[in-house]
């Protein structure tokens, strides 16, 4: 539960906004906040297959997911039958978690953000502090060539993030991220985010599988999306605590 | 009387060695006793004031139950009369501080934290927490982001000195906020789960991100000359304003944990002076009585002379008396000495034990001194002169009933 | 003869003998009872530091103490159990398995320790069942029951009787999480663990982390806790290499560190006690020995051996000193007793302190270990002969004519 915390804005990628698709300009912040909110809707849903290998065990999650704005995201954990109805709601900086066994909701305290999201290499921060790439970073293009480009971003000095730099690489045709890199103050690579499987849905190009490696241990979480489809209606009481409960 | 009183006097030194040794005992005990007494009272003084610069104050402010509770949100705001504090007389300092739980992150770890915001400068000439660090890696100033850290979380954090971490906590108003701090400095307090949790940064910035500018929790007031009679609790007290729930507290209602180790070492020493002063009572009362036995003849002598037995017991009682004013006057002079060479020179328990030295939940110096307390000496060699005194009563009821004619047929 | 004459001497002159031998049995007796008060609270001290929650000795898997990782299991074997429980010294065994997690009721939810422990086996260990200030201790290990601490207890707003939800990552990657019913509320002194610890049944922990038949610990408790390291190392002599014994001192450097301080500082009052007493027994016996240089100077006038003059006074010696000491240590024991169980109760003046991670009960109370009583009998006993000896030696060198005059 107090997995140490592996902080960044890749939640962003699994959860969801729109942003218009403009074509790939040199404007890098434009096209690093195009990275980030690919997966992203007015709206989404989504289903997911989460598999998780730590040294110690192996698991797969099936979670249906929904997400309205920056600011709200419901995930409900649907397979294995143990842990089915179990659900995190976040609203703006804050976390929920529901649990069907006890039938209680839960608020995560700030003491525990740093804990691991439903087990995963993600944490609670995770999903809080998801939407702040563009505010806390400013962005440098290392190379660009037909393949695509390699774009450092460098948090601004007084941006509230642990990492000394982040490195993507981005493709350009199809325009998809390729992977994530994060570094620390003494730029030692700490955690690395690979996309691949690369397939059109709904209209965009879209990887289908996701692997987020902490590098200093032999343990991966693989996000794997089944189906996403974009800015549907969602009812507006959807996000809300009282929500969590029902099914 | 006075001749009685010289011949009590030549009677006890007609056994000299007798009187010699009793007299040693006498002395040595009262030395025991005031010596022991002198360092500890030295030792709790240090601990205390150690005690109340590293933690809340001789004196402090909360609001409501903050003590019990730590309840974030009792928090105040001090200007109106914090400079009032300040220019009394007896205030040498006073130290706003903020305490806030929240979550600590480094891109390897994260751990949960107390995250304290304080006066770096006024701190710093205080607490002896900060007043071991090297000179340079004080911390900047009130809104500065550099952070003092404790040593243990560092190294959970896997953090080195001049590394960032981001702080989160829950706001005033219930948001979370976070904020980019950087490991200005290491600490080490040497209480453990202070090491663990400590994280220190100046009191605005820290204000600021806890959605309470210009609040503090506490209201340490540390005074020139310790706490003591004089002590301006009322004066003090009365400049608080009435209507927001503050109150003042005694260290040793701030910090109980100390307050109870000191009296509980106290209790035990207190039990072992009970032990000496009986057993020098005991030694006071043998050589009296012996004093008689040996002189019953003599005793006898002066009854069947015709002398009253109240002669005998004054004079028996005069012999105890000067016997114990020249225990009293021995044994102070040995434990003003050893009491000197204390406060000069102390114990310095580095020899014995490595480490820090905690007690109550405070790391005191390692250096024992001793400080004078003159009128509790005065008590004790009272309380052994009456206690000589005492130690006659038995002996002079003795001599008197001695029978005259059967003490000479021996 | 000489016996003879010892023994009418001392009864001839029985106000002198008592007189003297009242000095040693009050010196001793009291001796014996502050040496006893020492003893107790050193070993208050020494409870704080072991009975709270570690114990004695810990077994656990190598390098699980320091990181306390969930995986880092043993396998719960009756039968090493059964084996320890054969062992020299080992007084209690407690299993123990340990999940960090949030536990939350309604709006509260707060970060805790809980401990899955056997309660008839956690009370051989540990003393937090006598800390219990609300509801009970668990008679049986069945049933989802939680005891927490009061800090704990007061932040999440429960009494007994409520219920309270636990969750966590259980050992294969899925969210544990169970209701628990509050069975009692525990006051061990230590804010820190107050706030932070609960103990609930080891097999509904085992169930809820699925690690089941496992356990992180085994907690004993052993007769003497001041000889934990050479126990611990014979016993991880016994145990498979991937488990390490660790005992109390490693798991609470301060408190090895604290209970060194005060036996540095105990070790100072004992010495002034027993100059003390000392001085105080010296003095009586050499008075009662000074006394009778005439008597000496009658016996070696009539030929007595000058030797035979100080075997007659160390007999004499022996003989007050033995029946004193009988008589003292006696009393000292009494008083002991008397002490010895709940002792002076100072809770008036203070309450609990926290020393050095370990509570201290507000107490004087005295206990009765044989050292006390024998090293001070026969130290003073020692004192007593020597203190008769050296004016009896140096009154049989005189010349007869010198002693009848009384120098």
């Amino acid at each position: 539960m107090l997995r140490p915390a592996t902080q960044c804005s890749v939640v962003l990628l699994f959860l969801a906004l729109v942003f218009p698709c403009s074509s790939p300009a040199l404007d890098l912040p434009a096209l690093i906040r195009e990275v980030e909110t690919r997966y992203q809707g007015v709206s989404s849903h989504a289903l997911v297959i989460m598999e998780i290998e730590t040294a110690h065990w192996k698991r797969s999650l099936e979670l249906e997911s929904w997400s309205e704005g920056r600011d709200r995201f419901l995930a409900r954990i649907l397979a294995p039958a143990k842990e089915k109805g179990v659900a995190t709601l976040k609203i703006a900086n804050e976390v929920w978690n529901y649990l069907p066994k006890v039938d209680r909701v839960m608020k995560i305290p700030p003491s525990m953000m740093g804990g691991a999201w439903m087990g995963s290499h993600l944490t609670n921060d995770d999903l809080v502090k998801a939407h702040r790439i563009d505010e806390d970073y400013t962005f440098a293009l290392l190379e660009e060539d037909d393949a695509g480009w390699l774009i450092e971003a460098r948090p601004r000095p007084e941006a509230p993030v642990v990492w000394g730099k982040l490195v993507y690489r981005i493709n350009r045709t199809p325009f998809v991220p390729v992977q994530i890199s994060y570094f620390d103050e003494e730029m030692i690579e700490v955690r690395q985010i690979h996309f691949d499987r690369v397939e059109q849905i709904d209209g965009r190009w879209i990887p289908r599988r996701m692997l987020v490696n902490p590098l200093e241990k032999e343990e991966r979480t693989v996000l794997l999306y089944q189906n996403i489809e974009f800015d549907l209606p969602l009812p507006p009481q959807l996000f809300s605590v009282r929500s969590l409960k029902r099914n | 009387m006075m001749s009685l009183l010289r011949l009590a006097w030549s009677n006890l030194w007609r056994n000299r060695r007798r009187t010699w040794i009793t007299l040693a005992a006498l002395a040595f005990s009262i030395m025991l006793v005031q010596t022991s007494h002198n360092l500890s009272t030295g030792v709790y003084s240090q601990m205390i004031e150690s005690g109340v610069r590293a933690g809340s104050g001789h004196l402090t402010v909360y609001r409501g139950n903050y003590l019990e509770t730590r309840d974030e949100k009792l928090g105040f705001n001090p200007q109106e009369f914090s400079e009032k504090l300040k220019s009394i007389e007896a205030v040498e300092t006073v130290l706003p501080r903020i305490y806030l739980a929240g979550l600590a992150q480094s891109s390897r770890e994260s751990r949960g934290i107390v995250l304290s915001g304080i006066d770096p400068l006024l701190e710093q000439s205080i607490n002896p927490i900060l007043k071991r660090l090297p000179a340079s890696s004080g911390l900047p100033d009130m809104a500065s982001r550099q952070a003092l850290v404790g040593d243990r979380l560092l190294k959970e954090l896997q953090l080195k000195e001049g590394s960032k971490f981001v702080v989160t906590l829950q706001n005033r108003q219930g948001e979370m906020v976070s904020e980019l701090l950087r490991v200005h400095g290491v600490v080490h307090s040497g209480i453990r789960h202070l090491d663990r949790s400590l994280v220190m940064i100046g009191l605005h910035r820290a204000a600021t991100l806890a959605g309470m500018p210009d609040e503090v929790h506490e209201l340490a007031l540390i005074l020139k000359n310790g706490l003591g009679n004089e002590t301006p609790a009322a004066e003090i007290a009365a400049l608080l304003p009435g209507d927001r729930g503050l109150r003042l507290y005694f260290w040793d209602e701030a910090m109980t944990n100390l307050a109870n180790a000191i009296k509980l070492d106290y209790a035990s020493q207190q039990f072992m002076f009970l032990i000496i002063l009986m057993i020098v009572t005991i030694g006071v009362v043998n050589t009296l009585l012996m004093a008689v036995m040996e002189r019953t003849r003599e005793f006898g002598t002066i009854l069947a002379l015709g002398a009253r037995a109240s002669v005998l017991h004054r004079m028996l009682f005069l012999e105890a008396l000067i016997l114990g004013a020249l225990g009293l006057l021995l044994g102070t002079f040995f434990g003003s000495l050893a009491t000197w060479y204390l406060v000069e020179k102390g114990i310095d328990l580095q020899n014995w034990i490595e480490g820090e030295l905690e007690f109550g939940g405070v790391v005191f110096e390692p250096v024992m001194r001793a400080v004078w307390e003159p009128l509790w000496m005065l008590k004790i060699g009272i309380y052994v002169l009456s206690l000589c005194i005492l130690a006659s009563l038995y002996p002079a009821y003795r001599a008197g009933r001695i029978v005259p004619a059967e003490s000479m047929r021996k | 003869m000489l016996w003879q004459m010892a023994v009418r001497n001392l009864w001839r002159n029985w106000r002198r003998t008592l007189l003297t031998m009242s000095a040693l049995v009050v010196s001793v007796a009291l001796l014996i009872l502050s040496l006893g008060v020492f003893s107790g609270m050193f070993a208050d001290m020494l409870a704080s530091a072991t009975q709270q929650y570690h114990g004695h000795l810990v077994i656990s898997r190598q390098g699980y103490q320091d990181q306390r990782q969930l995986h880092d299991t043993i396998l719960y074997d009756p039968h090493v159990v059964e084996q320890l429980h054969a062992t020299r010294d080992v007084l209690g065994i407690s299993p123990r398995l340990r999940g960090f997690g949030l536990l939350s009721r309604d709006e509260q939810t707060q970060p805790a320790e809980l401990l899955g422990i056997e309660p008839g086996r956690e009370r051989q260990v540990t003393s937090l069942h006598e800390k219990i200030v609300a509801g009970k201790f668990p008679a049986e290990m069945l049933g989802s029951w939680i005891v927490l601490g009061r800090g704990l207890a007061d932040k999440l707003e429960v009494n007994p009787g409520d219920e309270l939800v636990f969750v966590t990552q259980a050992a294969d990657g899925s969210i544990g999480n169970d209701l628990l019913r509050v069975l009692g509320v525990f006051d061990s002194g230590d804010f820190n663990r107050d706030n932070s610890l609960a103990l609930v049944s080891l097999a509904w922990l085992q169930q809820l982390l699925v690690l089941p038949e496992r356990l992180h610990e085994i907690s004993l408790s052993i007769s003497a806790p001041m000889e934990a390291k050479p126990v611990a190392k014979q016993l991880a002599m016994q145990l498979p290499e991937s488990l390490e014994v660790v005992d109390w001192g490693r798991l609470l450097p301060e408190m090895q560190e604290a209970i060194a301080s005060y036996d540095v500082s105990r070790l100072i009052l004992v010495l002034i006690l027993y100059a003390a007493a000392g001085l105080g027994v010296l003095n009586t016996f050499f008075m009662s020995v000074l006394e009778r240089v005439r008597e000496f100077g009658v016996l070696l006038a009539i030929g007595m051996k000058p030797s035979s003059i100080r075997n007659l006074v160390l007999l004499e010696s022996l003989v007050m000193g033995g029946l004193s000491l009988l008589v003292g240590s006696g009393l000292g024991v009494l008083m002991t007793l008397m002490l010895s169980g709940d002792g002076i109760d100072l809770s008036r003046w203070m309450t609990a302190v926290t020393y050095a991670g370990g509570t201290i009960p507000p107490r004087l109370r005295a206990e009765l270990v044989t050292d006390n009583l024998l090293v001070p009998s026969v130290t003073l006993l020692l004192v007593s002969l020597v203190s008769g000896y050296l004016p009896a030696r140096r009154a049989s060198r005189l010349r007869p004519v010198a002693a009848l005059r009384g120098d």
